[in-house]
């Protein structure tokens, strides 16, 4: 218990626990240009403190965490720049040396729970060895230290036993928390802990961070694109912008008085769903090129804020905010008289803007669209779906989807919304005909009249897919990398339209519009990796549009994507349904999105529906704890 | 519902309209040729390969006689006229030395190519359809082929075969060396296959024919090029160890056949050395070369070893 009372100690004297000191990290590969992923970046921790570190991915956020720890890998490299961890500057530190340090003095959480932990070793053997590695602690004073972590994460010890494939990703990420505190170090990074695990999952992980931080009293970088996530749980925010921080503040004073206009923007990526009226902004276009380089401030591109002096005079980062809050933006200092010290003089602004300037998503409750008139495009009646599974002798049971009934309606988008493993991946694959119900059916209620879905193979899925299409989770997989998006396009053209030659590409070109990828000329040649994530969505939707579908199955459409673009998407997915009457059924677990851009929701929960209706009503008005559980998980930073 | 200033903030982003012409192209991957000759190995096994390539396509402006010449006084010295003396059939042995390149060049591309198409066929069939008969057939066949004992089998199928040419030889090694590479053809196809980009392809209305050969195999090319690189070199290895045990071509020479011949008439307890080592030499060069192309193709698939 050492290290504690030196904690104490420290915060008492006050001297940061970690100071990094003008840091530049760069990528030299031997055969591309170099990248500085970070430049000139300078902050202090002090112990016990809680630090959030925002940007958007590319934003060199992950780079600049691998570096503190000295875990950057060729060709990577520190640059310039020193860090200090407590008194002892570590930026040269030998390997021999900085072992000791490691676990002990400073730990981390990674963002994939899933790699993290050995799948060959049962649980407790990970802990015995980093415990009895820095640790004179042996046998059973290895076992106690182990079951008061546990207890620490709220894992039930029995867990202790399992190998790390037998646990769900929210334990995985608990049990690597704890084991980031075994040793009880003074400062631990947490890279994205939550990132991919849903809502519910990620507010427990939360809450438990902060209980054992103020418990504790380690000091935490908390690395996340999520500022939404992070904002109650710091002290103070770092925003970073192509490789620099754009941004430092204490969180309160960043929520009343965001300096910069990207700070806006990413807040302005969150809202209350219980709202009359709901307003989403989001950053249009893309991060800088790094390679590229650039003049002026990174951000001014996609600025909706920028002046002329933007584009030629780089920023300093200047305290701008009252209480000693900083920020690199021209715009901000010329706001609070300080023009001639960030470098533009006195050029013209206007007043302080407290939100994003930028473009916005707006959904009042008049917008809800009254559905009980229109025509019933896809019923589900009465499903279940039940999995056996051969497991030794007997078989196991697993109740996917229990009596669900819900109808999908023309022209409507229906949210079906729920945790992972609530069956709603489960249901969607039963409404794309992939597999077919235990019991209850899915009838389609086509053009050509009705007809059960069932499960389907062959010519008959085929034909099936020319009426429901598929809008996948994540871009970055669903568009094939060594395919031209033309290529990508023209093959649902050719096969469902027959469309060939001159005729498809004026089709493609007509898809890449309608997903407003414009000049689409400069689109169709290109490849998918040279697409931002947003973009690459939208070649996802041109091409679930090419077969032009009745129903469009949207598979959380913005969960991989930055939060500071996903209301883009939504609104591309909006204007489907508005312009060409397309019916979807939006999978999600984020009740903010469902209130956006859905006319009904379906809330599922163990394979059960246990709420329905219109989207406003189940929303503003919650008959079930369980959407109430939903609904307090969804982020939000301006509501406090 | 309404939407507010979202177009005209979309058209004045300046990176929103379009992926930055030049500089986005660059930062792609780097083409191919690039990346191997990136490896300095690999660029010694190139230019060795092309050596031999230009001495096979040449052969006869290098060659000083034909290459079953038989009209010199058997077992000459080295001198100017036969830079590597002549052997006991009074054929030079320098002339059968250069000629001998074609044969195992040509052995190693056809052998290579054909054991690689069976390996990719039959692999990727297996692995897309894993789990069903299909699969089931294709795997059982991979595997009795990887069990059978080869040399055997080559040796039995050469010595009661009627023709003896190097059709016969390539055939012969192709479909006995290509179960590995199926195997690990297979095992990869297993990793792709559950990609999204796949499932949009069955979305897409596309066949099972064309996921696999058209969507799917050109995310593996680096494999595939690797595991053909691999295949010509124990082609050509194959081929040279028919030859010494006799089983060659007997139409043509190679350098197997000089290894045979050689040795058939005691060369070495006579003291002809370079008669014996060095077509074994330009064998090992060769066959070194090609492992030295495979470390650059290498860098194709695991871009982590790229920076060495």
């Amino acid at each position: 218990m050492t290290a504690t009372v030196t904690t104490t100690d420290r915060a008492a004297t006050g001297g940061p626990l970690l100071s990094v000191e003008r840091l530049s990290v760069r990528y030299e590969p031997k055969r591309h240009a170099p990248t500085e992923a970070v430049s000139d970046v300078s902050f202090e921790i002090r112990p016990g403190e809680f630090i959030g570190l925002i940007g958007e991915s590319g934003s060199g956020k992950t780079t600049l965490g691998t570096a503190l720890l000295r875990l950057l890998e060729r060709p990577g490299r520190i640059s310039a720049g020193r860090i200090v961890f407590d008194g002892t500057d570590i930026t040269d530190l030998p390997e021999d040396d900085l072992r000791g340090m490691r676990w002990t003095e400073i730990s981390t959480v990674f963002q994939s729970s899933m790699n993290s932990l050995n799948p060959v070793l049962r649980v407790d053997e990970q802990f015995r060895d980093v415990i009895e590695y820095h640790t004179r602690r042996r046998g059973q004073q290895v076992s106690d230290r182990i079951d008061t972590l546990f207890d620490m994460v709220l894992i039930d010890r029995r867990f202790q036993r399992s190998y790390p494939h037998e646990l769900s990703g929210g334990m995985r990420q608990r049990i690597n928390l704890a084991l980031a505190l075994a040793i009880e170090p003074r400062f631990v990074l947490l890279d994205e802990p939550t990132t991919g695990l849903d809502v519910v999952v990620q507010k427990s992980i939360l809450d438990n961070i902060r209980r054992l931080q103020a418990e504790l009293g380690f000091a935490v970088l908390f690395i996340s694109h999520d500022i939404g996530t992070v904002l109650d749980l710091s002290d103070r925010i770092l925003v970073m912008y192509g490789g620099r921080i754009v941004e430092q503040q204490r969180a309160r004073d960043l929520l009343a008085d965001p300096l910069h206009p990207y700070t806006k923007g990413l807040l302005g990526s969150y809202g209350d769903p219980r709202a009359e009226t709901v307003t989403i902004t989001y950053v249009p276009g893309r991060p800088p090129d790094l390679t590229a380089g650039y003049t002026g401030c990174a951000f001014a591109p996609r600025c909706p804020e920028a002046i002329a002096g933007c584009r030629s005079v780089e920023p300093p980062l200047l305290r701008l905010g009252e209480h000693g809050g900083e920020a690199a933006c021209h715009v901000a200092a010329l706001q609070r008289g300080q023009g001639e010290r960030s470098g533009v003089g006195t050029e013209e602004v206007g007043p302080v803007v407290r939100g994003f300037a930028g473009p916005q998503f707006v959904k009042t409750a008049e917008d809800e669209r009254s559905l009980h008139d229109r025509e019933v495009l896809l019923s589900v009646d009465a499903v279940s779906k039940t999995y056996l599974r051969r497991r030794g002798l007997g078989t196991t049971r697993t109740e996917a989807v229990r009596d669900a009934s819900f109808v999908l309606r023309k022209g409507a988008v229906t949210a079906l919304v729920g945790q992972s493993g609530s069956g709603k991946s489960t249901l969607a694959r039963m409404i794309t005909g992939v597999e077919s119900p235990s019991t209850g059916s899915v009838t389609f209620h086509g053009e050509q009249g009705s007809f059960a879905v069932g499960s389907r193979r062959g010519r008959s899925l085929r034909d099936y897919r020319s009426h429901v299409q598929m809008v996948f989770q994540d871009p970055y997989s669903a568009l094939n990398p060594t395919k031209t998006l033309g290529y990508i396009l023209s093959r649902p053209l050719a096969n469902y339209r027959g469309l060939r030659g001159a005729e498809a590409r004026r089709a493609v070109l007509e898809l890449l519009e309608t997903v407003a990828l414009t000049p689409a000329e400069r689109y169709i040649d290109r490849f998918g990796y040279e697409l931002s994530g947003g973009q690459r969505q939208r070649v996802v939707i041109a091409r679930a549009l090419a077969v032009e579908p009745e129903l469009i199955i949207a598979d959380e459409p913005i969960a991989s994507l930055d939060v500071s673009i996903r209301a883009e998407i939504l609104e591309l997915l909006n204007s489907l349904v508005r312009d060409r009457g397309v019916t979807i059924l939006y999978i999600t677990h984020d009740l903010l999105s469902a209130r956006m851009i859905a006319d009904d929701v379906v809330v599922l929960n163990q394979g059960r529906v246990v709420e329905q209706g219109p989207a406003l009503e189940v929303i503003r008005n919650p008959q079930d704890d369980y959407t109430r559980l939903l609904l307090d998980a969804v982020p939000n930073p301006t509501a406090g | 519902m309404t939407v507010v200033g979202a177009d005209p903030m979309a058209e004045s982003a300046p990176e929103q309209t379009g992926v930055a012409d030049g500089a986005k192209r660059a930062s792609g991957p780097d083409p191919w040729y690039k990346i191997i000759w990136s490896s300095k190995k690999a660029r010694v096994g190139l230019i060795v390969l092309a050596i031999y390539i230009l001495v096979a396509i040449f052969a006869p402006l290098i060659a000083p006689y034909p290459p079953q010449q038989n009209t010199f006084t058997p077992l000459l010295n080295a001198s100017w006229s036969h830079p590597l003396g002549t052997n006991t059939g009074g054929q030079d042995v320098f002339s059968q030395l250069v000629y001998g390149s074609r044969v195992s060049l040509l052995v190693g591309v056809l052998g290579g190519t054909l054991a690689t198409a069976i390996a990719l066929v039959i692999g990727l069939i297996s692995g897309y359809t894993e789990g069903t008969i299909v699969d089931d057939v294709l795997s059982f066949l991979t595997n009795v082929a990887l069990v059978i004992p080869v040399l055997p089998l080559i040796i039995t199928l050469v010595a009661y075969s009627n023709v003896r040419g190097i059709g016969l030889i390539v055939g012969v090694i192709a479909i006995t060396s290509w179960a590995g590479a199926a195997r690990a053809k297979r095992a990869q196809i297993i990793t792709l296959r559950n990609r999204d980009f796949v499932t949009a392809a069955k979305f897409s209305g596309e066949g099972p024919w064309r996921i696999v050969f058209f969507e799917i195999m050109p995310n593996m090319t680096s494999l595939v090029a690797a595991a053909f690189v691999g295949a010509a070199t124990g082609a050509i290895g194959a081929e040279a160890g028919l030859a010494v045990l006799g089983l060659g071509s007997n139409d043509s020479v190679s350098w197997g056949t000089i290894l045979y011949q050689a040795d058939a008439a005691g060369a070495i307890s006579q003291g002809l050395f370079a008669w014996v080592f060095v077509p074994g030499l330009v064998l090992a060069v060769l066959i070194t070369a090609m492992s030295f192309i495979n470390f650059g193709v290498d860098l194709l698939s695991n871009p982590h070893l790229r920076e060495g």
